[in-house]
């Protein structure tokens, strides 16, 4: 039995009050021939502990990331989520409300996403954000959509952008899903074979609506590149960098040098990986852009006797008013997640921030370090500085490495034949601040046991 | 009025961690790119920081706080075991590229949820990648083009809408590429077959409604209407947000739909946190679904060595044929369709019984409120937003009598019923309704509360005007000024008050 309706057993009374005999008369509107008739072929109910066993069994038979030594980010990174997150997040306040549309009982959401907004807008370094996009590629697409609704008139290849060329194939489907109905081009933008951003291809995009470039870019690589690409761009051309927000602990914010909106998947802060959602991503822009970017915008206002509350503005850019004229479809977000980010930020503070970032840098060296000495590893781009990962050359696949490594309890990296096939014998490693010298020791063993292995075949 | 600024903690303040691998000195760093100066992040320690965010929950209104008769948004209880179960490690520590060998279970639980779907929808396969309601239907109509421009069928660019439809649904087919072409809908809101048969031909690739609509009354002529739009040649879309009301009693498969898109977040309890997370998969016929996002999840037999997780069957990943690609970069809300399998699970065929419940309560609410008001004398101050004998699990009440005789409106009964401890229904929608209150109580809520807020809802109505206009006086703030929010813009913390 159902143990979720409290009016249970009080069916009959409650039809009787309405002068009906039973619950089919409360479906008597439904035509007859769309009816169904038979019961829904499906299990029957079961009890919370029923529940709870069963998905003890299935989610036990997952291999949860800790469980191994893991190296596989490239997007997705694990953290550590300060307790008390989880434990503000779940009150019944939060976790059971919708959105704030009746303000005066709402305060409290709306404000958190106040300061999420402007924690938000210090990090990337740009005066405006919103309260959350789904994740780091829809906040791509959303951006690129609102920089040829900003630059489409005046911007010389109207309705055309570039896009790096190395951004992954999933993303890159996103963008390609949000941009074709706008009828906008999406071009490559080059990176030479140093990985690092075509500063001669560059000029071709001058005068596109838009240039979406990543920093550190999928391959890991930080590149001081992207601090002349607004001069070469122009003010027509909007300058859009997808951010790894906890890098942005050690380096410069992309709004300090020129960027005009700045996206990323804000799952670091706040959010575990979840196998991919719910996350969220997060959308910071310049004034210009703020009356076309997409979303939910607190403002800080005040009441009747003038104290200060907080209340949804902007709305008339919104679906629920302005329908298909709309910026963006965008109604459910990712609020709460948000929020998550919001506390975890507000624990970490400034010099946390810089700690954090520190701790990834560190990890992700002490793994170079340690699979420097292998033979027959190369490091794809070893003149450059990475964040959270790099990419290394193997002798043989990737998948292969991947597969056999499991003996060892180790999942060396992301398979990148997975985004071009000319890389099948490249793995991105990550490391992150969960990264421990033990599971360094252990990668660095396994790989050169392997690679060895490789050589005896070869 | 405090703020996560208000904490003037030391530099340093925050939680410890524990020291970097190597020493920061001992780090190449991109010296070119260094940040020259931190955000202007608070620093707060962990015991003011709960206080803050505990502060916050109790200026915020939840359903656990209260009745939450959000018309259109299906605020139901959420069960508390499916926040358990989504903090397991086996769904919080896993990564979407891991190998499907590791992600046995939770291929069962998509699978499962795939199934599910499809069968409460009259479907043929689900995909549960879109994240959002809204998203879901941007999905749909996105497999719905790409199998026009594959059938060479390119010059379908125009999607029928009616005028009573949710605002996601023109704008998601905008963002596609579509044209809208607005259908006037009858006074009570239902389909003016004449009105759409004057609009369709070839040009149009689908018409896109939700049944009940969003006054809550059932689409009589709905097969009509799919046969009108499938006989020149377009598809037929199901707005998902009103699900709730007819699972299990009819389905969109039935009355002739090729696509549909469910919100998880309202029919199945995806908790809405303030405004998120949800989750929007769809659903398509088969004629649709090799255009559907990838990957979805398949079954097949285990191989030699294979641990199956379920006896005899072994999940896979598998790319539709001709996919639009992705909508989200990994698999969707892996995390809210777990929640939601949990909901499932309690419910099992008895989704069933759950929308009977949803149905009664709405219909038993909406007497009890005439009944009250006749009782009390205020019943010629407000009307049904559409003249029926029964609702579905919603149903609308206009407050143009009202506003007429007193000057009351629509905003300040919402507002009264803040002061009473109940949030608000949803005011103002949809537009074919003057002074439109929309009343959704769902199934969780029990007689006692309905007849409670039945009686609160005519005190309110009968309240004094000046009462009503100077309402909410009891709430953390008074009626906010949305007006100067717009005029005074201020998104963040202004910098001479970091």
């Amino acid at each position: 039995m159902v143990d979720q309706l409290p009016n249970r057993g009080l069916e009959a009374e409650m039809l009787e009050a309405m002068g009906l005999n039973s619950i089919d008369d409360l479906f008597s509107d439904v035509p007859v021939h769309v009816r169904m008739t038979e019961d829904l072929p499906l299990r029957a109910p079961q009890t919370e502990e029923e529940i709870i066993a069963d998905a003890r069994r299935l989610l036990g038979a997952n291999v949860p990331l800790g469980s191994m030594s893991s190296f596989v980010g490239a997007g997705l990174y694990r953290n550590h989520v300060p307790a008390a997150v989880f434990q503000l997040v779940t009150r019944g306040e939060f976790l059971t409300a919708y959105t704030p549309y009746q303000a005066e009982v709402s305060q409290g959401m709306l404000q958190a996403m106040w300061e999420f907004q402007t924690l938000i807008s210090e990090l990337v370094g740009l005066p405006v954000a919103n309260l959350s996009v789904y994740d780091g590629s829809s906040a791509a697409a959303e951006a690129l959509t609102c920089a040829v609704r900003v630059h489409g008139r005046k911007a010389s290849q109207s309705g055309v952008v570039y896009v790096s060329e190395l951004v992954p194939p999933d993303r890159q489907s996103v963008i390609h899903n949000y941009t074709q109905g706008g009828g906008i081009e999406v071009r490559p933008l080059r990176h030479t074979s140093e990985g690092l951003v075509d500063l001669e291809a560059l000029h071709e995009a001058a005068g596109a609506c838009a240039v979406y470039v990543e920093q550190p870019n999928p391959l890991g690589l930080l590149d001081a590149g992207l601090l002349g690409m607004k001069d070469v761009l122009g003010e027509h051309t909007a300058l859009i960098v997808g951010v790894n927000p906890v890098s942005l602990g050690l380096y410069e914010a992309p709004g300090h040098y020129g960027a005009d909106i700045v996206v990323g998947e804000g799952q670091p802060f706040g959010s575990p990986m979840t196998g991919g959602g719910p996350i969220y991503g997060f959308f910071a822009c310049d004034t210009a852009y703020m009356r076309q970017m997409p979303g939910r915008i607190v403002g800080r206002t005040v009441d009747v006797d003038g104290d200060t509350a907080y209340c949804l503005t902007l709305s008339t850019r919104e679906q629920h008013i302005r329908r298909h004229r709309a910026t963006s479809n965008l109604c459910t977000n990712e609020t709460l997640i948000a929020l998550m980010g919001a506390m975890h930020m507000s624990l970490l503070g400034p010099e946390g921030l810089r700690t954090l970032a520190v701790r990834n840098a560190a990890a992700l060296e002490a793994v170079k370090r340690a699979l420097g000495g292998i033979d027959g590893l190369r490091p794809v781009h070893a003149g450059g500085v990475h964040f959270n990962e790099f990419a290394v050359a193997l002798p043989a696949s990737a998948a292969a490495c991947i597969r056999d490594l499991e003996a060892d309890g180790v999942l060396p990296g992301f398979d990148l034949g997975r985004w071009s096939p000319e890389r099948s014998n490249q793995l991105l490693i990550a490391a992150t601040d969960q990264t421990s010298q033990r599971d360094i020791d252990r990668l660095a063993s396994a790989l050169a046991a392997w690679c060895a292995r490789q050589g005896v075949a070869a | 009025m405090t703020n996560l600024w208000s904490h003037k903690g030391a530099e340093g303040m925050g939680y410890a961690q524990p020291a970097p691998l190597l020493h920061e000195d001992d780090l190449p760093l991109a010296s070119g790119l260094l940040r020259s100066s931190l955000p202007r992040w608070p620093r707060l320690s962990e015991p003011e920081m709960v206080r803050h965010y505990t502060g916050l929950s109790r200026k915020n209104f939840g359903i656990d706080t209260g009745f939450y008769p959000l018309g259109s948004c299906t605020m139901k209880h959420n069960p508390r075991v499916n926040e358990v179960i989504a903090q397991m490690p086996g769904i919080c520590d896993v990564h979407p590229h891991q190998p499907e060998h590791h992600l046995q279970g939770l291929l069962s639980i998509f699978h499962e949820m795939q199934h599910m779907l499809s069968v409460c929808a009259g479907m043929d396969e689900v995909t549960l990648q879109p994240v959002a309601g809204a998203q879901g239907e941007f999905t749909a109509v996105r497999c719905i083009q790409e199998y026009f421009r594959h059938r060479g069928e390119a010059q379908r660019t125009r999607i029928v809408v009616p005028d009573s439809a949710h605002g996601t649904n023109p704008a998601s087919a905008a963002m596609a590429g579509f044209e809208i072409v607005e259908v006037p809908s009858t006074t009570d809101g239902r389909i003016d077959l004449d009105a759409l048969e004057a609009v369709l031909d070839d040009t149009i690739a689908a018409m896109m409604i939700t049944n009940p609509n969003t006054l809550g009354l059932f689409e009589t002529d709905i097969a009509a209407a799919a046969e009108l739009v499938h006989g020149v040649g377009g598809q037929m879309y199901y707005d998902g947000a009103n699900f709730n009301a007819i699972i299990g009693r009819t389905s969109p498969g039935l009355m002739g739909f090729d696509a549909v898109h469910y919100n998880l977040h309202k029919t199945f309890s995806q908790p809405h946190g303030g405004g998120g997370p949800g989750s929007g998969p769809i659903g398509v016929k088969s004629h649709l679904a090799p255009f559907l996002p990838g990957p979805v999840v398949d079954v097949r037999a285990p191989r030699d060595g294979e641990k199956a997780v379920d006896d005899g069957r072994w999940y896979v990943w598998r790319e539709p044929e001709h996919s639009i690609g992705k909508v989200q970069q990994w698999h969707g809300n892996a995390g809210a369709v777990v929640r939601c399998w949990a909901f499932y699970r309690r419910y099992g065929r008895e989704l069933r019984t759950m929308t009977e419940h949803a149905v009664l309560n709405a219909n038993y609410l909406r007497h009890a409120i005439h009944r009250e008001a006749k009782e009390a004398g205020v019943d010629h101050l407000f009307v049904d937003g559409a003249v029926t004998d029964v609702a579905k699990h919603e149903f609308t009440l206009s407050m143009l009598p009202a506003k007429e005789a007193t000057g009351v409106t629509a905003m300040d009964i919402a507002k009264g019923l803040l002061d009473r401890g109940y949030m608000a229904p949803t005011v103002y929608f949809p537009l074919v309704v003057p002074e439109c209150l929309m009343i959704e109580p769902t199934e969780t809520e029990a007689k006692s509360t309905l007849d409670a807020f039945a009686k609160d809802f005519v005190a309110v109505v009968g309240a004094d005007a000046d009462t009503l206009h100077a309402a909410p006086i009891t709430t953390p703030v008074r009626r906010v000024d949305e007006v100067y929010a717009a005029r005074n813009l201020c998104v963040r913390v202004p910098d001479e008050e970091l």
